[in-house]
């Protein structure tokens, strides 16, 4: 034990020393220096040691001065031994090349193989392909195969990528310690056993999986007192249960939008997510501008892809949907429901008229989740006789069936203590349902909360046993995503950790010794396959079957509920309650943002980065608040010098729970509305999702929208936006026409005023078109392949699934937030969205506003805008700016149209990039793939081991200081030609496709040799859509677009 | 030329003891032909039986002590038919390899059969391993130093000549003459004072050197040449060359991928199943084979829940990531022989890098290369403007249909 003196002392400012005290206080040096005073003493006196002499120190003087080993002796042994280390350093490594031992048979290194399987999260469902090199998958492909959901969207093409995510759970876990499959087993089966009259619950997402629910079904027999709850992320509850009641069976309708003439969309995001049914390949197949395009009349709140892509497009508040609807119903069958919309009457009289015209051709759908909303739209439908034709109910789909009565319920039974046992699948419950305080405290009173889970979520925080869970590329499975319409999932990979799918746990806890594959075979035998194939089914990945009745939400306390739907629908009384709900002065609609959806795939940095369609926007999450509001509320977005943007924050109070959010102005959102997007503000899905955004399921409660108070502050926001100009002023960027005018009028006329007029250049040779007024030679393209792409943005929708698929294919690096708010994004193929503005040159001039004033007002979109959307990569100019300032050639042209880039060869002078008119090349300005800049750890896809499993081995990744752009994806152009070659045929359609091509379900994108009068680009190129951006430049793209036209007059 | 005579004489050696060894087997009482023999032996029995050990049937090396050659020839020739006729040993023996049926050879004649038996029968006196010596690549032109060594000499005797004919001059002169060395002496003193020379020469040696500095800089990465030890000694001269295996065979690849495969474990078990000792290596080398797989040559199973240990080959030709390089565009779709890059493997004990693997190396090849567009109908529509673009004769090269554009290669 040290006792400290203090010891008093005056200042002695001439003798410094370390013990010298101020005051009344004794600094010590060190501990020593209070038990030793000797030696500190002596130390005070001689700080340093004494000097030894060379002579002493060498030891022997006379027997050194004899060594025949001088000094410079010594100096040039080690010179020379110093050099010979640094030059046998300098030998090259020895790299191995390692053959499998036995190779697999259908593995030929160097060739990709392809699978089909399904993805399915609970969420988002679709039949897709899985590229795999070497044994890993490495891309997603559309399964063309597939009657329903064969186009994946943009999260399902990301979604390769969450395999290869390091902070996946890898272990089984009991009570937060990592255990063993068989202490895992045994907790769960003694838990189940014991349970006794406590219930056993297990709470899934919806199942669309025949097999897995009969094996749920299977678990429930063995426990006393069973109960299956299905709850969505983001729930379709209300719209099932009005289904129900309706048409007595608790699906949503499956469409048809191919052979929908009208469209009429009461705040339905169809286009992006909405009931779980991919459609935008059938819609699209009806917009190609001609005598059969649909006509599309959306009514919506917030701006969504969707609402883009409509022929009229009408701003409503989420209270409102009701009351359209219910004039829509009484215009259609000349009833007089209450609550009909008086503020949209006109528009709603036309839309009624066209609808009745359209007859079974007429489809409406409806947003929100209300039941009586649903009814009112079913009852239209009905009115329209549409069952059969643009949808069927007897065909349902099966992607949503959550329950939320149930749930509340289960929540209930929680509480209550009357649950023993939880099983959680395909729902991280305590995320979607932060919105319920009593969820938490529910779960705490459950004894043994089993979680099947992919990463240690919020879910995971809660519950006691964690089932490391496969990715769905890992795991067998099936699914029936509509009646009569199945999917077989498959692994692609084995397990990469120590995890074990629901179904294999299930299978062990009920006692069954097969495996799931097994016992998958056997069930498809049994019911799905009735003598067919099952290597043709797995092969194919879909198989369309007679339907096959599998029971749903089974519990022990079961009494047939299918059958006690009431038939019966009081649509007064539904109408009467519509009219009684009137919103508040704010209401907030919950939506999903294309590139999030509920936030499955958190922790995906492509995902998270991919700019939203409408706001170019990545890495957030945002209340869009129009104009007008915002102005009225003081709230501001502004563009800071280096053009990033920001903006005010707001408090947002929904039903007293409150959320700071960044306020961004919309343009086309309703006055009086705000949106806000759920999926993002996850704390614990992994490093890349941290801290992004606000979790906004944290407001809600089953409904899509609330009521709500904002309160707006000065705090700044920054954003990731990557557009800086949202208008086109008045140039021709996305030429735009109306039907009539492109049915009856020329596209070029003698005034130069038509809809696709040709641009000529007054010359001293006549007018000459911009390819014909020339200053360099023309290459020879006439001879061989030469490749031109068209884009038709009649049919994109802009959900940017290419750009995800671009992204994996070509190995595209993530540059995170801040990068991306300097424009560094890496993109190869973005889609522009413009805004129409208010000011034209027509009006101008009839206002005699003229000069900065009015490319100022152009500027501004209008509130009410139309949205173009307009994919843009590198457009392969024939007369291409770039190649004639690269110092070093590094970007030259080739033979076949296409503008090579040899990154090896460029020195990143980026003289090309500030050349190209089109702004789509992109520049390294990091080495965005070494794990070592921390600023770049969220690239995951790189910088990790694991990660990088997901590259593209037949593509380069780039290094800092070299240039990148759009390659037409010339590696898959290198492939098709060569299989042609093996093959011995010319180049036919089909041979190559791109992968924005590939991954575009809408068939906008079409690619293929310009010089083969067969190909379908070759006619399209003629179409008098047909125009060249920036054609007036001169630069004699290879990409070329066609004419945007809207169904109006 | 050491290595061609070292060659020569291991070639007269073999054939002087495969002469020898001819009169030997003779002198042994079996008579027959031992080469044909033993390539009869190699194609037709070696699958089950092996000289010295029982393999699935019984070892043949002292065969034709144990049976009369009548018995063994009719055994031979239908050993089912010895059997059917109740010879007892013939069932015997059935019996003792559990009766696993031994295929009849009625194609082969007596003479044949005799041959056979004559090379199982031949003992060397002494294990000669013939060696034969690996050939290296020989330069087919004089190297740089030859050229200079002998421009130097022809330098040197023009110097002396033209001193001798100094002398003479001077002789005739009548003036003082100088021998060779001191004139030499006198020649440099004079030159060495001219400040001109001097510039001249030190530019010179200065370019000289910068010359080849830049020639080293630019082999720095080229590994012609390359031939690193690998973990096996396999010998394609043996496999290729001598068997004449197909490239095709192991490299499976080559034709359908960008990636000629190295043959993974069970390519080699095809073969080396059956084929337990090489003539090179005996057992050593092949064993490292079983050793990999997991395989009991003894009783000639695989061994259940071996963990397999994958072979580690060092890479010899290794292209930088930057260069896509597919095996099957120049294969398959171009027909070039697997020799035109990688050298005369089927002559190389161990395996070299033949090619520079240079991009200058490349694009030589590109623009003198003919594109056979005639016999693939991919190049159809092509070579009708290529024939209008360039003129019906003239041969179109892989320049000419895009060859040498960045993209090709680099992306």
């Amino acid at each position: 034990m040290v006792v400290w003196n203090v010891v008093n002392v005056t200042i002695n400012k001439e003798n410094l020393s370390p013990t010298i005290m101020v005051e009344n206080k004794k600094y010590w040096k060190g501990i020593e220096e209070l038990n030793d005073s000797e030696l500190v003493k002596s130390l005070q006196h001689n700080e340093f040691p004494t000097e030894v002499s060379t002579e002493e120190f060498l030891g022997n003087a006379d027997k050194l001065e004899e060594s025949s080993t001088t000094r410079r002796d010594f100096l040039k042994y080690m010179g020379f031994s110093t050099a010979a280390a640094t030059l046998a350093a300098c030998e090259s490594p020895i790299s191995e090349t390692i053959p499998y031992v036995i190779a697999p048979e259908e593995i030929i290194p160097g060739i990709a193989n392809y699978y089909a399987t399904s993805y399915y999260d609970g969420h988002d469902y679709a039949s897709i392909l899985v590229k795999t090199r070497e044994g890993r998958p490495i891309k997603i492909e559309n399964n063309k195969m597939a009657a329903i959901n064969g186009g994946a969207n943009t999260r399902i093409h990301g979604s390769v990528l969450n395999l290869y995510d390091a902070t996946r759970l890898q272990n089984p876990m009991i009570k937060g310690a990592k255990a063993s499959w068989a202490d895992v087993d045994a907790t769960v089966k003694k838990a189940v056993s014991s349970a006794g009259s406590k219930k056993v619950v297990v709470l899934t997402s919806t199942v669309i999986s025949p097999t897995a629910q009969k094996l749920i079904n299977e678990f429930g027999a063995t426990a006393q007192n069973f109960k299956h709850v299905s709850c969505d992320a983001f729930s379709y509850s209300g719209k099932l249960d009005a289904t129900a009641a309706a048409k007595g069976k608790r699906a949503l309708p499956t469409y048809d939008f191919k052979k929908a003439d009208v469209i009429v969309s009461v705040g339905a995001d169809f286009l992006g997510d909405w009931s779980g049914q991919r459609v935008n390949g059938d819609y699209s197949t009806r917009r190609v501008p001609g005598k059969d395009m649909s006509r599309h009349i959306q009514f919506e709140t917030i701006m969504t892809n969707t609402g883009a892509a409509a022929d009229k497009r009408y701003k409503l508040k989420p209270s409102e949907v009701g009351s359209v609807l219910v004039a829509l119903y009484n215009e259609i069958t000349g009833s007089s429901l209450a609550g009909a919309n008086k503020t949209l009457s006109s528009e709603i009289k036309v839309a009624a008229k066209e609808l009745k015209a359209a007859g079974k051709n007429g489809l409406v759908v409806s947003g929100g989740n209300d039941a009586d909303v649903e009814a009112i739209t079913i009852a239209i439908n009905d009115a329209l006789q549409n069952d059969g034709t643009t949808l069927s109910y007897a065909k349902s789909s099966n992607l949503r069936q959550g329950n939320d009565n149930d749930m509340n319920q289960l929540i209930a039974d929680m509480n209550a203590g009357s649950v023993g046992v939880l099983l959680i699948d395909n729902l991280n419950v305590a995320y979607t349902h932060s919105g319920n305080a009593k969820l938490a405290s529910g779960i705490a009173k459950v004894e043994t909360s089993v979680y099947f889970t992919e990463s240690l979520d919020e879910t995971a925080a809660m519950c006691n046993v964690l089932c490391a869970k496969n990715n769905y590329l890992e795991s067998w499975g099936d699914a029936m995503p509509a009646v009569g319409e199945f999917s077989i999932m498959q692994p692609t990979i084995s397990p990469l950790f120590n995890t074990r799918q629901m179904e294999e746990c299930l299978l062990n806890w009920t006692g069954n010794s097969k495996s799931y594959y097994t016992y998958l075979t056997d069930n498809w035998k049994s019911t799905i396959l009735q003598g067919g194939d099952w290597k043709k089914a797995l092969h194919d990945g879909v198989i369309s079957a007679a339907p096959i009745s599998v029971p749903q939400g089974v519990s022990t306390e079961d009494t047939g509920e299918e059958e006690n739907f009431a038939a019966v629908v009081d649509l007064s009384a539904s109408a009467n309650r519509i009219a009684k709900h009137k919103g508040g002065e704010f209401e907030l609609e919950f939506y999903q943002k294309t590139g999030m959806g509920v936030g499955n795939l958190a922790n995906n940095p492509w995902l998270l980065e991919f700019p939203d369609p409408i706001t170019r926007t990545g890495w957030d999450n945002y209340l869009t608040m129009s104009a007008s509001d915002a102005l009225a509320l003081g709230i501001e977005n502004w563009h800071v010098s280096n053009g990033a943007l920001n903006s005010h924050k707001a408090t947002i109070v929904v039903n007293g729970a409150s959320l700071e959010v960044p306020v961004f102005v919309q343009p086309g959102q309703a006055k009086g509305s705000v949106g806000l997007a759920v999926g993002y503000g996850r704390n614990s899905a992994g490093k890349a999702s941290t801290g992004v955004g606000v979790n906004a399921f944290s407001l809600m409660n089953g409904s899509h929208s609330a009521d709500v108070k904002i309160t707006p502050n000065t705090d700044v926001h920054e954003y990731a936006c990557i557009q800086l100009a949202h208008t086109m002023m008045g140039r021709k960027i996305v030429n735009e026409t109306v039907l009539g005018t492109f049915l009856n009028e020329p596209p070029s006329n003698e005034f130069g005023t038509g809809w696709n007029q040709k641009i000529e250049f007054e010359t001293h040779k006549g007018p000459l078109a911009s390819n014909e007024v020339n200053l360099w030679d023309d290459f020879d393209h006439q001879t061989g392949l030469m490749w031109n792409m068209s884009i038709d943005m009649n049919l994109c929708n802009g959900c940017g699934a290419c750009v995800i698929s671009c992204q994996s294919e070509n190995n595209v690096p993530v540059v995170g937030k801040e990068e991306m708010r300097k424009s560094r994004d890496m993109h190869w193929i973005r889609i522009d969205r413009y805004y129409s503005s208010d000011m034209t040159d027509e009006k101008a001039d009839e206002e005699g506003i003229s000069g900065i004033d009015k490319f100022a007002a152009m500027e501004h979109p209008s509130e009410s805008p139309d949205v173009f959307f307009q994919p843009v990569m590198c457009q392969h100019c024939n007369h291409a700016p770039c190649e004639t300032v690269c110092p070093v050639a590094a970007t030259t042209h080739s033979s076949e149209g296409l503008n090579h880039m040899a990154y090896n060869r460029c020195i990143g002078t980026r003289y090309c990039a500030n050349n190209c008119p089109y702004k789509v090349r992109r520049f390294n300005w990091f080495q965005y793939y070494d794990g070592t800049e921390k600023q770049f750890d969220v690239n995951y896809a790189m910088n990790e081991d694991l990660g990088r499993m997901v590259l593209n081995p037949d593509v380069t990744v780039r290094s800092r200081g070299v240039m990148e752009k759009c390659s037409m994806c010339i590696q898959r152009i290198q492939l098709g030609k060569l299989e042609a070659k093996k093959a011995g045929h010319p180049i036919k359609d089909g041979d190559v496709t791109t992968a924005c091509q590939s991954a575009c379900d809408s068939g906008a994108i079409t690619f293929g040799n310009i010089n083969d009068a067969k190909s379908a680009v070759f006619q399209l190129k003629k179409d008098k859509r047909m125009y060249h951006l920036l054609e007036e430049v001169g630069t004699q793209p290879s990409v070329f677009y066609q004419t945007k036209v809207r169904n109006r007059a | 030329m050491r290595k061609r005579l070292i060659d020569q004489i291991s070639r007269l050696s073999f054939t002087i003891i495969i002469a020898l060894t001819s009169l030997l087997a003779t002198a042994q009482g079996v008579e027959g032909d031992v080469e044909h023999g033993k390539s009869l032996y190699n194609a037709n029995c070696a699958a089950c039986h092996k000289l010295d050990k029982k393999l699935i049937g019984p070892a043949l090396g002292d065969i034709t002590e144990k049976r009369e050659t009548d018995w063994l020839i009719s055994w031979i020739r239908d050993n089912q038919a010895l059997r059917n006729s109740g010879d007892a040993d013939a069932i015997a023996v059935f019996e003792e390899y559990n009766g696993s049926l031994m295929t009849a050879f009625p194609q082969l004649s007596d003479q044949d059969i005799m041959d056979i038996l004559a090379y199982t029968a031949y003992v060397p006196e002494d294990k000669v391993v013939v060696a034969e010596t690996p050939e290296g690549p020989v330069a087919s032109e004089p190297s740089n130093t030859t050229t200079i060594i002998v421009l130097g000499a022809i330098l040197l005797f023009l110097v002396i000549i033209l001193a001798r004919v100094k002398n003479v001059l001077k002789q005739i002169k009548g003036l003082e003459t100088n021998t060779i060395i001191e004139e030499a002496n006198v020649v440099t003193r004079t030159a060495l004072k001219n400040p001109r020379i001097v510039t001249f020469i030190t530019i010179l040696v200065a370019i000289v050197l910068f010359q080849q500095i830049f020639v080293a800089l630019m082999a720095i990465g080229v590994t012609q040449d390359y031939q690193p030890a690998q973990p096996i000694a396999f010998s394609h001269k043996l496999h290729a060359g001598d068997n004449k295996i197909d490239c095709n065979y192991c490299h499976y690849g080559a034709r359908k991928s960008m990636v000629s495969n190295v043959p993974s474990a069970n390519v080699c078990m095809n073969c080396h199943m059956n084929i337990q000792e090489g003539p090179t290596t005996g057992t050593e080398e092949i064993a490292k084979i079983y050793d990999a797989i997991g395989f009991n040559p003894e009783i000639m199973e695989y061994i259940e829940g071996y963990e397999q240990k994958p072979i580690k080959w060092v890479r010899i030709h290794d292209l930088p990531d930057l260069s896509y390089f597919s095996h099957a565009q120049h294969v398959t779709a171009g027909g070039l022989a697997c020799q035109t890059c990688h050298g005369p493997v089927e002559e190389m004990e161990e395996v070299y890098q033949y090619s520079p693997l240079t991009m200058e190396w490349c694009v030589t090849c590109h623009r003198e290369t003919e594109v056979k567009v005639e016999s693939n109908e991919y190049y159809a529509e092509m070579h009708k403007s290529l024939k209008e673009k360039y003129g019906a004769d003239t041969k179109i090269t892989v320049e000419m249909i895009g060859g040498l554009e960045c993209g090709k290669c680099h992306y």
